[in-house]
């Protein structure tokens, strides 16, 4: 999910785009620093305002469209879809709108979900929320005017939503049966029901009620964002038309109480009374307003290295330290020589130093050393291995780097002593600026004193995606500022995009590597069509392991994300955004 | 000089022409982000990439978007789509430009006070103790990056992080329309930031025309007339050295209003044209990007236009046909 850009899909993120944006995906971790605070403390006060610092806007204000995580952390606060995550849920969702569990067939190809009543719509809509509503939701999501991110992704296997992606103009779908106002139920092609059950915890299912929003889906692109309609606690300000009135991109989001919530249907407490989104904050000087000052949190930015190492030794209080459910690591292209060669790429990440690279980003304190592809907390980590990479993977065993075993494969690899002995430049495609920007200097500078001669171009994030790294044809060997985080938690959000060969795109590609290995690929494939969780992550560990085996990257950090709070908030972090969860936090008293 | 204004006014026309071409090859040429790829966000279908390219009409020949723009431009005065905030480019920068214009113009009030009133101190006492701390202190106003001298005035002076907490720090701007004494104060650190290079450029400039002028003729003859020192700096020496000061000011003026004001507004967090030029790089937002640069050409353009005519009444000597 997220990312900082460009709105920043998430794999931006991965890689951190300028130092400020990066910072948006950044991460905390183990020592030194706060607890992830998951619940709100024993009687919180109603009430106050808080303001939310932000450097860049949210994406899209449209739930259903927004796919990054600045745009959860607002948004959340407006839409309630199907299901969502309360702050401590590490798992499956949590029913929302619905009612209870999605009811997933044994076969896989059936997902029902029951709906509450009483549930509204805010203004100028003002009525009650029907299974209908979700249906033109999910419809819209494949409409090219609101370009959804990932409705293909996890909705893809809904029976006519093939038809309604190449039609694109939001064509009804068939396999979306609504039998009655509270009751949706998912007819899919495929056994993925597991997956689709997850994905309603995407803001794709929030209600829209389509009467309204019809006329300005019909626009390209849709100006339905811009008369967004709430069904959570809070909305954005709008005019007897539904225009907006409290959202000016790139400046402020303003959020007030939806008077049409009923707190009895809602497990979020949304103790605030106002939320003010204040954006084109420097981050140096916003993270020191924040730990100075009183009523705001950070929003799509993390603290500076500086500020960061002052917060998690003397106001403790103020950090929350959230696992970001994804890692960074540097990508080899199998396709390009010399790093076709897999003993090339393992004495390379052997000699590695991981633990330079992690210090780039602070140090142990924004997270472990990525040892393998499945993250903590995620189903199939423990699995594939924990915290250690797998028992004959000898290239991964030290972080510091083991120059040792890296002469070991060099040689493997037929050159003799124990260095890279080529003498064809490779490209290597890294971030201009920012802790991205040094992470890539790093790397360069390791691979020199391995042998390696460079071609070394370091171009602005966005840059090193969508011209470079995202593109086979540009023909990158190697691109030092990848990574990848959840959508929700489970592998396939993982492991599908990044390694699987049915992947390997001509543009926007994920998969960086270009990995097309049948194992992976059957091990993956079947792993999406398992309905049990417990067989599922033990077939994504399983293609983990293989994956790691091939060495398709320089693993470095499994990060957690640091946000920070003024002294009198009371705040609290969402394990499933990894942000501070807007409808939780509180003022202190 | 009216056919001298309105040969200017037609050479307008054209450099402002060549500065947008110019600028949609170097972002069309040179690798920048797709935005359409961007746009699409993460592992979208191929479909979703392609229904964005030819909303941006990006699918087409450059030749054909560039007609395009500048047909539209031409036409009904549209300066676009943004990709980025689907906003209209010309909408945008007007809801901007006030916040712009009050940092430049108030900067530049600040930098003439405080360059002028230095320079011709230090030229009346030149080699004094007063000069030589003056032109030292211009110096490290000049060597010192505004990012940097802004976030240090911030940390000295700001009410939220400030150690001397006196003023409205990053973040506190409100439109001069919404509250007049809020903006004034909200703006008083931005404009001496912003103004501390320019002031020691400006300082350094005049004190050195000035030393040149105050050793001409005329000089001596005002003197020997019996005028006093007063008189003879103010109405004969500064009057012809000030010109290159205010062809400069014209210069600077133009840059600023055209969004180089971006580091300053970036710290200060000032929704100007700066930050939004910045935001329109980031992110290969050409309409924005072309927009800003239209902009900032016609401001560069027209000011330097009213710094010559000025010129004329400034200096006698000067005159155009």
């Amino acid at each position: 999910m997220r990312r900082s850009a460009l709105r920043i899909p998430m794999a931006v993120c991965a890689g951190g785009l300028a130092a400020l944006v990066i910072a948006a995906c950044g991460g905390g971790g183990g020592g030194g620093g706060g607890q992830a605070k998951t619940a709100a403390p024993e009687g919180a006060q109603k009430g106050g305002t808080l303001t939310v610092l932000s450097n860049a806007d949210v994406d899209y204000i449209d739930c259903g469209a927004a796919y990054y995580q600045f745009s959860y952390q607002v948004e959340y606060a407006m839409c309630r879809p199907l299901y969502s995550y309360k702050p401590e849920t590490r798992g499956l969702p949590d029913p929302d709108v619905a009612s209870g569990p999605a009811q997933v067939s044994d076969d896989g190809k059936t997902v029902t979900v029951k709906m509450k009543s009483g549930i509204k719509f805010g203004p100028p809509v003002n009525r009650e929320v029907t299974s209908k509503d979700v249906k033109y939701a999910i419809e819209r999501g494949f409409n090219k005017s609101v370009a959804n991110g990932y409705a293909s992704a996890y909705f893809g296997d809904v029976q006519g939503a093939e038809d309604a992606a190449k039609k694109a103009d939001g064509s009804p779908i068939d396999g979306l049966v609504t039998p009655d106002d509270h009751t949706i139920v998912f007819k899919l092609t495929k056994p993925t029901g597991t997956a689709v059950a997850e994905a309603l915890g995407l803001p794709l299912s929030t209600p829209v009620p389509p009467e309204y929003a019809k006329p300005l889906d019909a626009k390209t692109p849709s100006e339905y964002g811009n008369h967004l309609v709430a069904t959570g606690p809070y909305m954005i300000p709008n005019d007897k038309s539904g225009k907006l009135t409290g959202y000016e991109p790139m400046k402020n989001i303003t959020l007030v109480r939806n008077p049409n919530w009923d707190a009895k249907t809602d497990y979020r407490p949304a103790y605030l009374d106002k939320i003010v989104v204040k954006e084109g904050v420097d981050p140096d000087v916003g993270s020191r307003q924040i730990v100075d000052g009183q009523n705001l949190v950070n929003g799509d930015f993390t603290p500076p290295p500086a500020i960061l190492k002052q917060v998690a030794t003397t106001k403790k209080d103020q950090l929350l330290l959230i696992p970001s459910g994804g890692g960074r690591f540097m990508s080899f292209n199998f396709k390009v020589k010399p790093f076709d060669d897999i003993n090339v790429r393992k004495a390379v990440i052997a000699g590695m130093d991981r633990n330079a690279l992690r210090l780039t980003r602070g140090g142990p304190v924004i997270g472990p050393i990525m040892q393998h592809q499945i993250p903590p907390e995620i189903p199939g980590f423990e699995e594939a291995g924990g915290n250690n990479p797998p028992p004959e993977a000898d290239w991964l065993k030290n972080p510091a780097g083991d120059k040792t075993v890296m002469a070991k494969y060099f040689k493997a690899a037929g050159m003799s002593s124990g260095k890279y002995e080529g003498s064809d430049k490779i490209l290597v495609v890294g971030d201009d600026s920012g802790v991205g920007g040094r992470a890539a200097e790093v790397a360069a500078s390791q691979l020199e004193d391995m042998g390696f001669k460079l071609n070394f171009r370091q171009v602005p994030h966005s840059t090193m995606y969508t011209k470079f790294c995202n593109v086979p044809k540009a023909q990158v060997s190697f691109c030092p500022n990848t990574g990848w985080f959840k959508d929700f938690f489970d592998a396939q959000t993982l492991l599908d995009p990044t390694f699987n060969g049915s992947n390997i795109l001509q543009e926007n590609n994920s998969n960086w590597p270009q990995m097309d290995d049948p194992t992976v690929n059957k091990l993956l494939d079947q792993g999406k069509v398992t309905v049990d969780r417990a067989k599922r992550a033990q077939m994504f560990a399983e293609a983990d392991k293989r994956i790691t085996d091939l060495a398709p990257n320089v693993p470095w950090v499994w990060d957690k994300q640091p946000n920070i709070a003024s002294k009198n908030v009371a705040a609290v972090g969402s394990s499933f955004n990894a942000t501070i969860d807007l409808n939780f936090t509180s003022i202190k008293k | 000089m009216g056919r001298y204004i309105v040969r200017r006014l037609l050479w307008v026309v054209v450099l402002v022409f060549a500065v947008v071409t110019l600028t949609f090859v170097i972002f069309s040429v040179l690798p920048s982000a797709d935005p359409a790829r961007l746009r699409a966000g993460r592992s979208p279908n191929q479909q979703l990439v392609k229904d964005i390219r030819h909303r941006f009409k990006l699918d087409k020949p450059i030749y054909v978007q560039y007609g395009k723009y500048i047909g539209d431009l031409v036409t009904n005065l549209d300066f676009g789509h943004s990709y980025q905030n689907d906003t209209d480019v010309l909408d945008e920068i007007l809801k901007r430009l006030p916040a712009t214009i009050s940092l430049a113009i108030g900067g530049a009030i600040v930098w003439l006070i405080m360059g002028i009133s230095v320079g011709i101190v230090s030229a009346i006492y030149r080699r004094s103790v007063l000069d030589r701390v003056a032109m030292g202190l211009s110096l490290v106003a000049i060597s010192a990056p505004v990012f940097w001298l802004g976030l240090v005035a911030l940390y000295v002076f700001a009410d939220d992080i400030g150690k001397i907490p006196i003023l409205p720090g990053a973040g506190s701007y409100v439109p001069l329309t919404d509250d007049p004494v809020e903006w004034f104060t909200s703006l008083i650190l931005p404009w001496c930031v912003l103004a501390a290079a320019f002031a020691a450029i400006y300082a350094r400039l005049l004190r050195g025309n000035l030393i040149e002028t105050m050793s001409e003729d005329y000089i001596r003859t005002a003197r020997a007339k019996g005028l006093s020192e007063r008189k003879v700096i103010l109405k004969h020496g500064l009057r012809s050295a000030i010109t290159p000061v205010v062809s400069a000011l014209g210069l600077d003026l133009g840059l600023l209003l055209a969004g180089n004001a971006i580091l300053t507004e970036t710290v200060f967090n000032i929704p100007g044209i700066g930050r939004l030029s910045y935001n329109a790089i980031i992110n290969s937002d050409l309409p924005t990007i072309e927009g800003v640069v239209l902009f900032g050409a016609l401001f560069i353009v027209v000011l330097n236009l009213i710094v010559d005519i000025a010129y004329a009444f400034i200096d006698p000597r000067v005159r155009y046909t």
